[in-house]
């Protein structure tokens, strides 16, 4: 039962990761060019993915039934970081996510929330899969969800509050949650949305009211237009590696972290946008495969909410670059800068590969 | 929950599927960007990154023919913004409040600079007045000085640092030289803050030669395509009348043009293909003499009474060239009114005024020629042998035409008074040289309509017509100006479709004298009078002689153009010359005044009735009557044909022929002085060079 075996370790999955994180770095390293301050950026990503690489060796050879006995220590102290960054963060872009812990460095406790969430709530359905039908269970579960989700969105960081939301939604539902609580939780979501909205930021009301409006604010409208014509001008191959003038001439901002996706597209084209879907889709899919296969209902859960929140993430960034979806400021998965991203997303792939190795 | 409960595996189905219509839905969006609206993206991707750099070139100068400068290009002082060299922070708030207090200092020492000068003073352009109708319009003053405050210059920044960063916001314009200046001193300790200098077409002599030289204004919205396709910039001046409008292929010049690649922020990156270097627009030189042009004016203004004629004309030409001497229409309006673009309201007061300031009445208005026709008469009726210079007709001071059905019945015969009439005299048995100087008009009504109870037979109106067509009546000059009238030259088909009316020998007699329904301009006068001048040729009248380029090297030189060599012989000419001297000369000639002591002057009246609803008739039913005079001179050799013209002016002999004898005396007096000095004029350097 807990037999370790390399053998069943998804080396498919790993090297679709590996290959769609030096896709990323290549792709920074031109959407920074001609940026001083940015020029070490693509270094730095790909010592993030080195230690990523690590990082997801030694989780998958940690037991993670190990881990789920550590989930409501880990859990609690998720929540006790979160409540200090309200403290003692720092503000980026208008957010209190960063917390820079002993000076050593810098951690989201918003990207460990997500891994947190996973745990615990799934911990808590797995025990109690059999009655899940009852209202009880449900109560508890989303009594789990709750404070984690609040803090971090009175971080205030909506994108990532509702990151979590969907996580929580796509464990519940692998869990077997009946579709009629499914829509009644959708329903009392959408209710509440006149409450969530006083509780937005100024800069968060003004993103969702440009989706709906574009015209209202020429100013933010501009980066989402200027990704569209990113997007819309790259064609079939692209202008070229290096030769994006959107990206090259700054007409796009946040090149290499919001709107990567819009650099690809015009840099690479139809071709090379359609490559780096297809490789996100395969990774999702193998992930779906390791929590289908799963015989253990914590793993089925626990990567069942990692691969949500990749899907969404995936599905929320692209959409945006492509005038579908609002802005959020959430990352690209593997493709976007980041060092916090890259090594949570490491630490799932991890978690995952754990669950894939210890199936029986 | 049993290992692999199908509950679980339908869910994980669900959600396969679920990923598959996400991944489906971004590829097809993908596909739908760059290939559905992928041509769109792509050029706004061009239009993103490049911008078109125009360098103006200098338009033309215009010149007299002695060199005098007529329109110029001068500058405004204009304090600009650029947003990119604007003090910066990264925080937003400090940011702002380094640029407001840059903002602010330099909105104080503006205002202080111009505080220091002298009160601005009002724009005078004054509403029309149909009671008292100024034959002069002076320009308004020029744009007084405008600042943006401080609010409106902060708005402009954030809205240019999207995309234009680097072009240039003018946040004080029409600024004193010596203020922009003291600003400029400023600007070391101001980042951002430049100066601009913008083009101004600036008109030295003002009202003298408004009428000549026209004014510019902005591309008119229907000709935009049009002018983008030659290279003009969208903010480009044109001309809009005159020579401003009619050379404007040649004064304006191309200009440089760069094509560049900018980033965000506009800053320049690098540049597309090869620039084009502007190239200035070509001078012209005209025949006009500023110094005549004056003495015209200046004769004009003291000779027309403003209260009861509201415009008056003079032209000269060379007659040996076609060449205009000078041209002078009232009421007259300062061009530069309109060189700093001008308001709807001042431009409607312009538009509007009686006397229609903003025509050209010498090539636009048309009007009844009167007596001077009388030329035409007599050089046809002798050209076809109605007459010689011997024939002698009885004019009494009325005649009654028989009527054509019954000529019987005297009841039924129209009467047709001479001039001399009213005031109970006739001109008895007369010859043509003592009918032209006497300006009898029963001579005429015969030679031109017969005279059926002495059986004399006249020339017909077709005739009539034919001549008056050769004189150049009822056909475009040609002049290089815009808007010339053709007017009108009657004949039975015409009067037939106008007015569905049949011709009578009334007409003829009507038409003889220069009345009735022929209409002539003052320029048509003027070619006429010339060609009798010189035997017959009718030439061309031409305002621009040479086109010289930036480096005053010629380019073109306009010879003399020959419209037609009229077909009558040089002894009639000679004849209808003779009876032109007499008109000045002879003791019974209706202008004895306007001959010249040391120069021998020909010229012929006119008085024209006209019919205006507003003036009606005068107490004792008389028509109102325009003031002709129509000379050339010397008499042996001539050098200048002239026309006067006064719009409701009276007697011809008392109005216009006072004006063109001041006007042919000073421009006698200027030619002596020009020939002791020995000065050769520019347009006399021009033609020795010409090909």
């Amino acid at each position: 039962m807990n037999r370790q075996n390399w053998r069943q370790f998804d080396w498919l999955l790993f090297f679709a990761i590996v290959l769609v994180s030096i896709f990323g770095i290549v792709m920074i390293n031109s959407a920074i060019k001609g940026d001083p301050e940015l020029v070490d950026l693509p270094k730095r990503q790909a010592f993030y993915l080195g230690v990523g690489i690590l990082l997801v060796f030694s989780v998958a050879a940690f037991n993670y039934r190990l881990l789920r006995t550590l989930s409501i220590p880990f859990y609690l102290s998720v929540l006790a970081l979160l409540a200090m960054v309200g403290a003692a963060g720092q503000t980026i872009f208008g957010a209190q996510s960063w917390i820079n812990f002993f000076g050593l460095f810098p951690i989201q406790p918003s990207e460990l929330a997500k891994v947190a969430l996973a745990m615990a709530l799934g911990g808590y359905l797995a025990d109690n899969l059999d009655h899940i039908g009852e209202l009880r269970v449900v109560f508890f579960g989303v009594l789990i969800s709750l404070p984690i989700l609040a803090l971090v969105a009175l971080q205030p960081d909506l994108g990532t509050a509702i990151v979590l939301a969907v996580e929580a939604a796509f464990i519940f539902f692998v869990a077997g949650l009946p579709i009629r609580y499914m829509v009644a939780g959708f329903v009392l979501a959408l209710l509440s949305a006149p409450l969530a909205w006083n509780m937005l930021a100024e800069h968060q009301r003004t993103r969702i009211l440009i989706f709906i409006d574009p015209a209202a604010n020429p100013d933010a409208y501009f980066n989402v237009k200027q990704a569209l014509v990113g997007v819309g001008s790259g064609g079939l191959l692209g202008k070229g590696y290096g030769q994006g003038t959107q990206s090259q001439l700054h007409f796009l901002r946040v090149r290499h972290t919001d709107f990567i996706f819009s650099v690809v597209a015009e840099e690479l084209g139809f071709i090379g946008a359609t490559m780096l879907l297809f490789l996100l889709f395969f990774i999702i899919w193998r992930l779906w495969r390791i929590a289908d296969r799963s015989e253990d209902p914590f793993g089925k859960l626990l990567v069942a909410g990692l691969t949500g929140v990749i899907l969404f993430q995936t599905l929320v960034v692209v959409g945006m670059n492509m005038g579908l979806l609002p802005v959020t400021g959430l990352p690209l998965p593997f493709v976007s800068y980041g060092g916090n991203a890259m090594l949570s997303l490491m630490i799932f792939i991890g978690l995952a590969q754990s669950v894939a190795m210890r199936r029986s | 929950m049993t290992k692999h409960s199908p509950s679980t595996t339908t869910r994980f189905w669900v959600l396969r599927i679920v990923t598959v219509l996400i991944f489906v839905t971004l590829l097809a969006q993908l596909a739908r960007l760059q290939f559905f609206q992928g041509a769109g993206y792509q050029q706004e991707a061009i239009v993103n990154r490049t911008r078109v750099v125009r360098v103006k070139a200098p338009r033309g100068v215009i010149y007299d023919r002695d060199g005098r400068i007529l329109a110029r290009n001068t500058a405004v002082y204009n304090i600009v913004l650029i947003p990119a060299e604007l003090p910066d922070d990264p925080d937003y708030e400090i940011s702002q409040q380094k640029r407001r207090a840059l903002f602010q200092e330099l909105y104080d020492i503006i205002h202080e600079k111009l505080a220091a000068l002298p009160p601005p003073v009002v724009p005078t352009i004054e509403p029309p007045d149909r009671k008292n109708p100024k034959l002069v319009i002076e320009a308004s003053q020029p744009p007084q000085p405008s600042v943006l405050t401080v609010d409106e210059m902060d708005a402009l920044v954030l809205e240019r640092e999207l995309g234009s960063a680097f072009l240039p916001i003018v946040v004080a314009s029409n600024l004193p030289r010596e203020v922009a200046m003291a600003v400029v001193e400023e600007t070391y300790r101001l980042p951002g803050v430049h100066l601009q200098l913008q083009p101004r077409r600036e008109y030295p002599s003002g009202l003298l030669t408004s009428h000549i030289i026209g004014y510019m204004g902005p591309i008119p919205k229907e000709q935009e395509k049009e002018y983008a396709e030659k290279g003009y910039a969208p903010d480009a001046w044109v001309g809009w009348s005159d020579l401003e409008y009619q050379y404007e292929d040649v004064l304006h010049g191309k200009p440089g043009v760069r094509v560049i690649e900018v980033d965000v922020k506009g800053k320049e990156k690098r540049v597309i293909g090869e620039p084009t270097e502007p190239v200035s627009g070509k001078n012209l030189i005209l025949s006009i003499d500023l110094e005549l042009q004056k003495i015209m004016f200046d004769a004009l203004i003291a000779g027309v009474n403003p209260k009861r004629s509201t415009s008056a004309v003079a032209v000269a030409v060379d007659p040996r060239t076609g060449y205009v001497l000078g041209m002078v229409s009232l009421p007259v309006y300062d061009i530069n009114a309109f060189a700093d673009g001008i308001t709807e309201d001042e431009y409607n007061a312009i538009v509007n005024a009686p006397g229609l300031p903003l025509l050209d009445h010498a090539i636009t208005g048309i009007y009844p020629p009167g007596s001077t026709f009388k030329l035409v008469t007599a050089a046809a009726g002798l050209e076809e042998q109605i007459i010689s210079s011997k024939t002698i007709l009885n004019a009494p001071g009325i005649i009654y035409l028989p009527n054509r059905n019954f000529p019987d019945d005297p009841d039924l015969a129209q009467p047709f008074v001479c001039w001399i009439y009213k005031s109970g005299g006739e001109h008895g048995d007369i010859n043509v040289l003592e009918a032209l100087a006497e300006s009898c008009d029963i001579f005429f009504y015969k030679i031109g309509g017969g005279w059926p109870p002495g059986d004399f037979e006249g020339l017909g109106v077709e005739q009539l017509a034919e001549y008056a067509r050769m004189f150049g009546y009822g056909e475009l000059s040609g002049i290089d100006l815009p808007g010339e009238n053709q007017g009108l030259v009657p004949d039975p088909k015409w009067k037939r479709i106008a007015k569905g009316e049949r011709w009578v020998t009334g007409d003829t007699y009507n038409m003889a004298i220069g009345q009735g329904d022929v209409l002539a301009t003052p320029l048509q006068v003027t070619m006429m009078t010339a060609a009798v001048a010189n035997d017959g040729i009718l030439y061309k009248p031409q305002v621009v002689a040479a086109i010289t380029d930036a480096e005053n090297h010629l380019v073109q030189f306009n010879r003399p153009v020959v419209r037609r060599e009229i077909p009558v012989s040089t002894k009639n000419f000679e004849i209808v010359r003779q009876g032109m001297w007499m008109v000045v000369n002879w003791e019974y000639g209706t202008a004895p005044d306007a001959a010249l002591p040391d120069i021998e002057v020909a010229g012929k009246t006119g008085t024209a009735e006209f019919f205006d609803p507003q003036l009606g008739r005068d107490l004792a039913g008389n028509l109102p009557t325009h003031a002709w005079f129509t000379a050339f001179a010397p008499y042996e050799d001539p050098e200048i044909a002239l026309t006067v013209f006064v719009y409701n002016g009276g007697e011809g002999s008392m109005v216009a022929a006072p004006i063109a004898t001041e006007i042919l005396q000073k421009y006698f007096e200027l030619k002596a002085r020009d020939e002791a000095t020995g000065a050769q004029s520019l347009l006399d350097q021009l033609e020795a060079i010409a090909p």
